[in-house]
This record gives C-alpha cells, structure tokens and sequence, in this order.
C-alpha cells in the first residue's frame, strides 16, 4: 500500500512536463481576462455593467470587492498583467502564479459576467495547485536560466502535482459524462444534441459544415450523444491505462478540437484542455525522447559558438545558452580575448556574427522561439547589430550571474 | 533543506485533503444532497457550486434576449454586439446566450443605467424574452414579451 502511494504520489519524476504546461495554463489565463480589459468601462469600472457569483464567493467579499474605486481597479489590472507576464515567461514563477491568481479572484469577484464559466472554474482550481508548488518553473522558465543549471530539464521532483492534475482532468471528464445521464442530466432520455443543431444562431452552435445535415437527422445525433457521454464516461479509464493512454490522448485532443469547431466555447478549451492531456504523457519517456535526439546530435557535426572567454558577462551568457540548448545542438569555443562579436559557425560552413548569430540561435533553441517574431521584425536587422554592439561594447560593465563571476563559470 | 520524510509527510496529508475535497465538492450538490436529504456544508472559494455540469441538460426550447431602443415612439432593435463589445478569442460571447443574464430578477437596476450610458440616442429601453417553445416541432412558434421597460 505505502508503496502504491510513493509510486502515485511521492516518487520523484521530472518535472518538465509540469514546465511546459504552465505555458499554457498563463496562456488560457491571459487569453480568457485580458480581452475583457478593453473594455474597462464596460466590465469593471464604476459604470460597468456587472453580475456576481453568490454560490463562489460569500456576500461580504463582494460587498468588499465593489467598493473598489477605479483607480484601484486599474492598479490591479496592471498588477495582473505584470504578474501574467511573469508567471508566463517563468520569472520568479511560483510567486507571481500566486499574486496573478489572487488578480484572477479579485476580478472574478468584481463582475463574473465575462470571465466566470465553468470552465473558468476548472482553471481556478488548476491554478490552485499550480500554487502550491515552483516545480513548474524548473524549465522553460527565466527561473532556469537564472539558476543556470544546464541539466535542469532532467530535474526530478515529487510527482503529486502532476498526478493531482491528471485526476482533476480524469475526473472532470467523468462528472461531465454521469452528470449528463443522472440526476436532472437528459442525455440518455431525450436529444439534447439534436436540439443544439435546431438552436438558432444565439444559440452555443458554430456555423460548421455538418450543422444542417445533423439538423435533420435524430437519430444520428442521438448516437452520437451517446458516444459522447460513452466517451466522457471510459475516458479516465482510458488514460490511466498504460496500453490505451497513446489512443486516449489523441482522443482527448481531437475531442477538444471538435469542441472548439463547432460550439463557441472559451479560449480555455483551446490552450487548457489539450494541454491537460499531454499530462499524461510520462515524464520519463519525455527525457528518454531529449536524451535520444542529444545523442543524435552529438554524433553530428556541431554548430559552434565562439565567444569571448575573458568577458565574465560572456560566460555567463554562454551558460544561459547551455541551459537552453535542449537538444545538445551547439558546441561553446573560447576565442581569443577582446573579439568584438560572438560568432557561430553553422555546420554547413556559414558564418554568423553577433545579432545575426543571436537570430540563427534563435530557430535552434526551443527556449529562444519566442523571440523569433521580434528578432524578424520588420527593421530589427538594422537596430538589432546596433545594440548588440552597444552591449558588446559595455559587456565588461554588465552583471553577471554568480555561478560566473571570476573564473568560477566552467563551460 | 527539508527532510525527506517531513516533506513526503506533508504532501500526502495535502493529497489526502485535495482529494477528499475535491470528489465531495465534485458530487454534493446533485449527489450527496439528495442522498442525506438535506443541504450539506460548502466550500466557496474554489469550486463549482453545482459540480462539473456542462452541457448536461438541453432542452427543447430556447430563449434568449432582445433589446428595443425606443426613439419618438419607434422601438429599434438594438445588435446585442453593441450593447457588450467585448470580443473574446476564438468564440462569440453573445452566442453563448451572454445576454439572457439581463433577465435576472432584480437585475433592471444595474443594466437600465448601462443601457442609458451606452445609447445616450435612445428616450427608453424595452428589455424582451424571446422563446421558441418547441424548436423541433414547431420552429416558427416565436414568443415574444417585454420584461421590463428603462426610462420614459
């Protein structure tokens, strides 16, 4: 039994997993608030116009909430934005999921109208526990690059958030499927997916291809209720069971797909939803899938980076490229004291220099694909070399990461 | 440094707590409610009041929200995309049926001052149902009445 429990709940595993998801919980987040900021008169401040949800806060929270004045209204608007941003990019990622989430509360008490759904509230409590713990800015994260530990994609931790998150998605899943054929739920005794096809256009329907054939035929769409509920019913099942969890992943994903198709449902079933399933997926296998393509690339001509040794900011910079490189792809040369530029010379023989060897970086680190947008931006490759070699110029001056200082950073 | 032990110690005492709360929250009101025939505690804060509930009843009819400008006497339809122009990714808020909230009890006295703010052109407001009560069986069946009216 107590074995059973450290498998399900305390062995450690890698936590990357856990990393990549937080992307996309900040990204269902943000996708769901921040469009209801553009109308701030209309959502949240003193002319707004606003409902409230007694079942999920008590009445004195939002008695307490609506005398906010505008002005704090806005402080915290801005409060969440910047912590949004944080706990996207991984910087300082525990604390700003916190403060972004209490951001999240504050405005949900302020007016339910836009932002609360049920699906809101499956997002609440996956913020809840990714609260709990930092384990999700282990990777992926500015967290990472400031620690510069350049194994930290392999970083074991204890498995329960991830666990305690692929039961919420099961269960989910489940409720969703008995609720639908018990208590006041009439998937079973009537059609409630023939009816949606009939709603007209204030209804939750898309426009999709099939919408009118299906409209005119129950008995297709009475099935394919019951294959729903089916589904939603032996889903949990289905993923945590090694020998179906492959098929039930490409089954939820698909599932979640065709939501977004052809009902108007929130962003969150987009960017949360998928990424949900991919929990599922061992973190083990994850590293076993980055060790083999490392090894793959190891046996390969490596792209080599060559960089000023003497320069403190330089290592230091050279480390938080180790911590990005993921896939082993790049091999760090010292060269001589005092080169003006980094250099990269690709395996087919090319030669890149400073800015320009940064934007070739870019499509070579995972970590770094973010920035590719902003590094081709339309006059980028003019103010790009320029201030690369206003920091190049400065780099004696700049700060260094402590595992860099001195002599102390060994690449 | 924690001590492995204390640490294991303290996350299965919250797993234990997560997952009690969870399954409860998850099943009390359509489950354990009826089931001990009386209303049990709740916990606010983090989870759906009814439980995981989506889509879990639809029904043959629908009903959903028109809003009237009137100007010298003439009511005006007005785009339900005016009255709330928030745009959300990748689906329509107002197909969701956002609008159908006005029709909340009590309600006409926070959204009669919006309406005012938002259509300034407008002498009053006819805030109407619309219902198809059979949309199947009868899809032209529209029903149609004002639930209250703002201003004038």
């Amino acid at each position: 039994m107590k074995n059973i429990w450290n498998t399900l709940f305390l062995e450690e595993r890698p936590s990357i997993g856990l990393s990549f998801f937080r992307i996309f919980v900040a990204l269902a987040v943000g996708l769901h608030v921040i469009p209801s900021f553009f109308h701030l008169e209309d959502n949240y401040l003193s002319t707004a116009f606003k409902t409230f949800n007694y079942n999920f806060f008590p009445p004195s929270i939002i008695d307490w909430v609506q005398k906010s004045p505008d002005v704090l209204v806005i402080i915290f608007v801005w409060a969440f934005l910047i912590t949004w941003f944080c706990f996207l990019i991984g910087l300082f990622s525990q604390i700003s999921c916190i403060l972004m989430t209490l951001c999240c509360y504050y405005f949900y008490a302020l007016n339910d109208f836009h932002i609360g759904t049920l699906s809101w509230d499956i997002l609440l409590v996956t913020l809840f526990l990714m609260c709990v713990t930092p384990y999700h800015g282990d990777y992926f994260s500015v967290d990472a690059l400031r620690r510069g530990d350049i194994d930290a994609w392999r970083r074991k931790r204890p498995f329960f958030i991830q666990r305690l998150l692929q039961l919420q998605t099961a269960s989910t899943f489940f409720f969703t499927g008995l609720y639908k054929i018990t208590g006041q739920g009439n998937w079973i005794t009537d059609n409630p997916i023939y009816y949606l096809m009939n709603y007209p256009t204030q209804g939750v329907t898309k426009n999709f291809l099939l919408k009118e054939w299906m409209a005119g035929h129950p008995h297709f769409c009475y099935v394919t209720g019951l294959m729903i509920v089916a589904t939603e019913l032996t889903m949990p099942f289905l993923l945590f069971i090694p020998r179906t969890r492959r098929a039930a992943i490409i089954l939820g994903l698909c599932w979640h797909i065709l939501l977004v198709l052809t009902l108007d449902v929130p962003a969150i079933f987009l960017f949360l939803f998928p990424a949900q399933m991919m929990l599922f997926i061992h973190p083990q296998k994850i590293i076993d899938w980055i060790e083999a393509r490392r090894r793959i690339n190891a046996k390969s001509p490596h792209p080599k980076i060559i960089y000023d040794g003497n320069c403190g900011f330089c290592r230091s910079s050279v480390r938080v490229l180790q911590v990005m490189d993921l896939w082993g792809k790049l091999e760090y040369v010292t060269g001589p004291k005092g080169m003006s530029e980094m250099k990269l010379y690709t395996s087919d023989d090319k030669i890149y220099g400073g800015f320009f060897a940064f934007r070739r970086l870019a499509w070579m680190l995972p970590m770094l694909y973010p920035v590719l947008p902003l590094v081709y931006f339309p006059g980028a490759g003019i103010l790009g070399p320029l201030a690369y070699r206003w920091v190049a110029r400065n780099r004696y001056l700049f700060p260094v990461f402590h595992t860099c200082s001195g002599e102390s950073c060994h690449l | 440094m924690m001590n492995i032990q204390l640490r294991n110690k303290f996350i299965s005492i919250f797993v234990v707590l997560w997952l009690a709360i969870f399954y409860y929250e998850s099943t009390c009101y359509y489950y354990l409610q009826p089931l001990f025939k009386r209303e049990l505690p709740r916990m606010k804060f983090l989870f759906p009041p009814a439980g995981w509930i989506m889509f879990y009843n639809i029904e043959d009819n629908f009903g959903y929200t028109e809003v009237y400008g009137v100007k010298n006497g003439n009511p005006q339809l007005i785009d339900p995309h005016q009255i709330f122009q928030t745009r959300a990714l990748g689906y329509d808020n107002i197909n969701r049926n956002a609008l159908i909230t006005v029709l909340t009890p009590g309600i006409s006295d926070s959204f009669c001052p919006f309406l005012k703010r938002k259509f300034p052109y407008f002498e009053k407001f006819l805030v109407t149902y619309v219902e198809y009560p059979h949309l199947t069986e009868q899809p032209f069946e529209k029903l149609q009445k004002v639930v209250y009216a703002c201003g004038g």
